[in-house]
């Protein structure tokens, strides 16, 4: 379509963009071009470079090693316990906020971005406050002998808090834009609260789900600041990935820092990518629908 | 199986959208429930469906007498066809049609083959059955319809309820689409009820009408019953193109501008103002005053392009009056815009207005000779 229009443009001779000389639009590109480069690009670049500056085999010990592995252990831990609880999470606030009318509603929807307006630290102090030692909880926990401050919990606990918008905020609109004409045609044939859940809600939010999940798993894995407060930096025990990259980098050891470093920006890499391509498939699901339905009208 | 709607009365907050419905729908039949939107018609289907919950007073829905307030949709068995079809967007038309079958408790669910023969007999039903493997969005309104029919029949419904069944597609397919549908409904002869505002297709395709506004029946009847003899200045204004007259009560009688018109018998004798309603095909243009049970008007604008030329006038106290005449009867007129001519009504409609300024519910009418 757009690219109809671009020929039929050049065909009879006239500029596409009208309007715009053509210094501003060759300045616009080369300014994004420049701040992406020096921004992105080029920390992208130093990363591999510095990681790999011993050579191959110190970047392999660095991230095979007890510590780098423990790191890695607890990142995933940590992703693989917030993720799950926040897809629960989002899909029900979603649910009850796009489908149902009840006081306090825009509240919630408040409550929900917290974690996005609150410095991390905050939120990770906040956590010490109520469960450290001197915290309100902590003579109680103490007592029985629980440990969640400077323990995998706190930090399982802090990845969860930093991380649950995410999905909540990516379905809210989504399912808002959604009648629930759909769900009622399934109640009246006869399906169930969980048939109309697994075979009608969930298709159709399908592709904005996934998208949370993996702006939820990349945030909760690349968490610096809240698990910094309740960690306690404990090797082996309480280090997640950028905390241990952190750790490393202060002791001056740069090529096993930036090989930790360089997980964590594959990571990113693979994020970046699924949403890519997850971004590319809605887009040609809608791209197709809306395309049958200009054809039928034109028929019509 | 019959369907009876009994003392019905739903709020939404402070809005009153049924006060205490009652009628019932004999077995077999199709019903339209006719009304301008706000009327509350939607509300009764969806409540008939079970979707909503009608104001707890009493009020029930009874289906082949039976109450359905405790039955679960499983056991209720409504066909219920979305205004907007509310397909499966992600599914295919076949499983779209299959999706009542599938949903069933398993002691209850039939076998992948007795589906599938099912959803195919369906799928010729509504003459559809090459399109199995296609999304809704790959198919016409119309189409999207009759799939949307299909899926509410693979339930086997006790009863069928359509909701606005041609409100969101173009006149043509409307009219071939709603014969259709009257066909349908003769070969199947499952108990029907239609919403619509459009008061040709609830006239041609339904059994009997039920006319709605402000949340109230105003009317129920066959279409000739509320057509030929309106139980109210509302229905008798719904159905169909009206002129409609504001009047003054003078010792008895309703004055046309020098016209005057007897009041019928039954009205309230002490009321000031009446309505005076005529359809324009129903309106004589003369050119002399012959006898006097006319008034006099100036032609404003004529429109000679379709079936019938309609003809604008003013009448000398400033109402705007519309007229439909045959195109044979317009060329002997020779009509002409600016031409002072006498209007005579050849049939027309009184209803007394209340003191309080409400139209009167005990319907008045009075046919002049014709």
């Amino acid at each position: 379509m757009a690219t109809d229009i671009a020929n039929s443009g050049t065909l009879q001779g006239q500029p596409v963009a009208i309007g715009e000389p053509r210094w501003i639009r060759i300045t616009s590109i080369t300014v994004t071009l420049l701040f992406l480069g020096i921004f992105l690009f080029l920390p992208l670049i130093v990363v591999f470079t510095e990681a790999f500056k011993k050579g191959a085999e110190v970047y392999f010990e660095s991230i095979r090693e007890p510590d780098a592995v423990s790191a890695i252990r607890l990142t995933l831990i940590a992703a693989g316990m917030a993720v799950p609880l926040n897809l629960i999470f989002g899909i029900a606030a979603a649910w009850a906020i796009a489908k149902f009318e009840f006081p306090g509603k825009s509240f919630l929807i408040t409550l929900i971005d917290l974690p996005f307006s609150v410095s991390p630290v905050i939120s990770g102090l906040v956590y010490v406050l109520l469960f450290g030692l001197q915290g309100w909880l902590g003579p109680w926990l103490a007592e029985h002998d629980i440990k969640i401050i400077f323990a995998v919990p706190g930090i399982v606990l802090a990845t969860i808090f930093v991380t649950f918008p995410f999905v909540a905020r990516e379905l809210i609109p989504l399912m808002q834009s959604q009648s629930i004409e759909e769900e009622e045609a399934a109640r009246v044939l006869g399906a169930g609260g969980w048939q109309i859940f697994w075979r009608v809600t969930l298709p159709n939010i399908k592709w904005g789900l996934l998208y949370g999940v993996i702006l939820c798993n990349a945030r909760a894995m690349g968490e610096f600041g809240a698990v910094s407060v309740v960690s306690g930096h404990i090797r082996g025990m309480t280090n997640t990935l950028p905390l241990h990259a952190e750790i490393l980098y202060n002791e001056y050891n740069s090529a096993a820092a930036f090989a930790v470093a360089s997980l964590l920006t594959i990571l990113t890499l693979v994020t970046i990518a699924l949403k890519a391509a997850v971004d590319w498939k809605s887009q040609v699901e809608a791209r197709e629908v809306r395309a049958i339905r200009e054809q039928g009208l034109a028929e019509a | 199986m019959s369907i009876e709607i009994r003392n019905i009365s739903k709020t939404f907050g402070d809005f009153a959208a049924l006060k205490d419905v009652s009628f019932k729908v004999e077995a077999g039949e199709l019903v339209a429930l006719l009304g301008p939107s706000g009327s509350g018609k939607t509300s009764l289907l969806r409540i008939i469906a079970g979707i909503e919950i009608p104001d707890e007073n009493g009020g029930a829905i009874l289906i082949h007498n039976e109450d359905t307030t405790a039955i679960s949709f499983r056991d209720r068995r409504v066909g219920f066809v979305f205004q907007h079809y509310a397909l499966f967007r992600h599914m295919t038309i076949f499983e779209n049609v299959a999706f009542g079958l599938r949903v069933r408790p398993r002691r209850l669910r039939p076998s992948e083959k007795v589906i599938k023969e099912k959803v195919n007999e369906l799928l010729k039903l509504v003459q559809l059955d090459w399109l199995g493997d296609r999304l809704p969005s790959q198919l016409s309104g119309g189409q999207r319809q009759r799939i949307a029919l299909a899926r509410a029949l693979a339930v086997e419904p006790n009863v069928l309820l359509l909701d606005e069944p041609f409100g969101s597609l173009d006149a043509k397919v409307r009219k071939e689409l709603r014969q259709w549908l009257r066909r349908f409904h003769d070969d199947l002869k499952i108990t029907s009820v239609f919403v619509t505002h459009d008061q040709e297709e609830a006239l041609e395709v339904a059994d009997r009408v039920v006319l709605m506004n402000e949340g109230r029946i105003e009317q129920v009847g066959t279409p000739e019953e509320v057509y030929h003899h309106p139980a109210n200045a509302f229905v008798y204004n719904f159905l169909g193109n009206v002129n409609l007259f504001h009047s003054r009560v003078e010792e008895g009688k309703v004055y046309l501008g020098e016209l005057p018109i007897d009041l019928p018998a039954e009205s309230a004798p002490d009321a000031k103002s009446a309505l005076v309603f005529v359809r324009p095909h129903l309106l004589e243009i003369e050119h002399q005053r012959n006898g006097g049970d006319n008034f006099h008007a100036k032609v404003t604008h004529i429109n000679a392009a379709g079936p019938l030329v309609k003809v604008d006038l003013v009448t000398d106290w400033g109402a705007p009056v519309h007229v439909e005449l045959s195109h044979g009867r317009y060329s002997s007129l020779g009509l002409k815009r600016e031409d002072e001519v006498y209007v005579r009504p050849k049939e027309r409609r009184v209803f007394v207005k209340a003191e309080t300024g409400d139209e009167s519910r005990s319907q008045s009418t009075s046919s002049g000779r014709a």
